[in-house]
């Protein structure tokens, strides 16, 4: 079991927005959480991204209780998120985004080679930034590599944020609706980059809005309606659930 | 790397120029440029707004000379004491700050009131410090030369070229720095601290070296400071001190190499250009500084380099 999910429970103030929530990830396995606007996805997301503080509840990463760790040291474990809105370094260029993002890689080299690149990064890093290239190929990036990122479109910010979580070698990548505001050329891109990450062994967690395209891609389906877990199984039956139906897509849906 | 060739004319000008008091203004500008760079290294690099530059500034030139006094020991190796108490002293303020999260104002403030206490410490300390009236400088740094042997810096030439070979020391470091993996941490944080962490930076442990970092560089011109003009003050650690360096970063540009430099050669040439009475040449001077931030936000450097790339590009 490569993530386990115990209660776990966020309160802010008298508002609950994640609520005794339980489930589990295998490793290689795709899951899609989705439910409706305000049903707590993003904020579950950012609780096992430690992101915020649980106020109740475990996270258990390879048997190990990571709820409350500080974001750095979850991502060090190999658990990275990318946001919703993407976040980015603005006045930077975006090879430059690519490579601040390489630092845990850059962790994973030896000492005498880390040592080396303090006085010369061009020879030290030629492997991470000849990686850098290839996050940004695959995530078509490649022409705007010297751009700032202020410059990007929209869909281009939100590949950038996925080039970036490459970087960071994720053993489980948290995507936060990677597919919202992507026009249907940049979805079908960002399911190539989706596949192909799994076909490396990543594991993945994603969370939208679009039942359709999650749907496609995941093994396992979780969906949420005010913090709450109301279904759990393969998407095709998730979405055919009474309750779910009801929640997601209003009652006079017929499915 | 490349823009440090333009330190070369630095080394040729005194073949050129004798007059002492053209090679002195260049020597307080050396050694305030590096107190400068000590402070673009923790704000230009890794966006925290300290006010404790001048502290570690006044606890260069104080422990530096206070250690050569109580235990016989070489400039170089007192510095390595002032070095040693500056790190620890970081290190506590550091910890206290950035485990509290506080940014920007707060940071300023609470800096800004441990740089305070350091300066009640040397003002009152009056059997160790000699409180109000400062010490008197007397001994002199020596250096190893190949064919002359141990040297006394004196005069004005050994002074001009030993600040000189510092700044450039301090800034080939400083570019290594700001181009490595550390300098790009530091600009994650400055630009996106939730960011950064998310991407596996220790956010809290790399603040404090920027912090360290920068205090030991601004220790540095506080004990070449010290020993060149011959007089150690509780002045040293004044919040005047502390914000006529940002003046010099914020004018030369924030966040260059070269621009903490540029803005202490401005600043402190001005005053020797500008004949005017000493209170309406304060004034002049602020309105100068004032004119260049609200027009120039990235600086002279900044400026230039904009220039450069435009014309580049034009072509």
């Amino acid at each position: 079991m490569l993530l386990k999910v115990e209660n776990l429970t966020k309160r802010f103030g008298g508002l609950v927005a994640v609520s005794d929530v339980s489930f589990a990830i295998e490793k290689g396995e795709i899951i899609g959480i989705f439910g409706p606007n305000g049903s707590g996805k993003t904020t579950l997301l950012s609780l096992l991204a430690g992101l915020l503080p649980p106020s109740g509840g475990r996270v258990l990463w390879k048997d190990q209780d990571i709820a409350g760790s500080r974001p750095n040291v979850i991502a060090a474990l190999g658990v990275i998120k990318t946001f919703q809105n993407p976040q980015l370094f603005s006045e930077l260029s975006v090879f430059e985004h690519v490579m601040i993002a390489s630092f845990l890689a850059f962790t994973r080299m030896k000492h005498h080679s880390r040592l080396r690149s303090f006085f010369s990064p061009r020879q030290g890093e030629k492997a991470l930034r000849a990686r850098a290239e290839k996050a940004l190929t695959l995530c078509r990036l490649q022409n705007a590599s010297t751009k700032p990122a202020a410059e990007l479109s929209y869909g281009e910010e939100k590949m950038l944020g996925v080039a970036m979580a490459m970087m960071c070698e994720p053993e489980l990548l948290l995507l936060d609706e990677p597919a919202s505001g992507l026009g249907n050329d940049e979805i079908q891109n960002l399911e190539n980059v989706l596949r192909d990450l799994r076909a490396h062994g990543t594991t993945l967690c994603i969370i939208d809005h679009k039942v359709a395209f999650l749907a496609k891609f995941a093994d396992q389906a979780i969906a949420l309606q005010e913090g709450r877990k109301i279904a759990q199984g393969r998407p095709r039956d998730v979405l055919a659930d009474a309750d779910v139906v009801k929640a997601y897509l209003g009652r006079h849906h017929h499915a | 790397m490349r823009t440090l060739l333009l330190l070369i004319p630095f080394y040729v000008l005194p073949l050129l120029v004798q007059s002492d008091v053209v090679l002195t203004v260049l020597i307080f500008t050396f050694v305030l440029s590096i107190l400068a760079i000590g402070f673009n290294i923790v704000f230009g690099g890794a966006g925290q707004l300290t006010m404790f530059h001048a502290a570690a500034f006044g606890i260069g030139g104080y422990v530096t000379f206070l250690s050569m006094l109580r235990f016989g020991i070489s400039f170089w190796l007192g510095f390595g004491v002032a070095v040693a108490v500056v790190i620890v002293t970081s290190i506590v303020i550091g910890w206290i700050c950035f485990k509290f999260r506080l940014k920007e104002f707060y940071f300023a403030v609470v800096t800004l009131a441990f740089a305070e206490l350091c300066r009640l410490v040397a003002l009152n300390w009056n059997s160790v410090t000699n409180g109000t009236l400062g010490m008197l400088v007397l001994e002199k740094p020596t250096v190893w030369l190949p064919g002359m042997g141990v040297v006394k810096i004196e005069q004005t030439l050994p002074w001009y070229f030993l600040t000189l070979v510092c700044l450039t020391g301090i800034l080939i470091f400083s570019a290594l720095l700001m181009r490595s993996w550390i300098g790009r941490n530091f600009s994650a944080i400055r630009l996106n601290e939730d960011l950064a962490q998310t991407l596996g930076i220790d956010t809290f442990r790399y603040k404090l070296l920027a912090f360290t970092i920068s205090n030991v560089v601004a220790a540095f011109a506080g004990a070449l400071y010290g020993f060149y003009t011959g007089y150690i003050d509780p002045a040293y650690l004044s919040v005047t001190q502390s914000l006529d360096a940002i003046a010099m970063v914020l004018l030369g540009g924030v966040s260059t190499i070269l621009g903490p430099v540029v803005g202490a050669l401005v600043l402190t040439s001005l005053p020797h250009l500008i004949e005017l009475p000493a209170e309406l040449r304060v004034a002049v001077y602020g309105m100068i500084l004032i004119l260049v931030i609200l027009l120039m936000p990235r600086g002279i450097v900044g400026l230039v380099a904009g220039l450069l790339r435009g014309r580049v590009s034009a072509a």
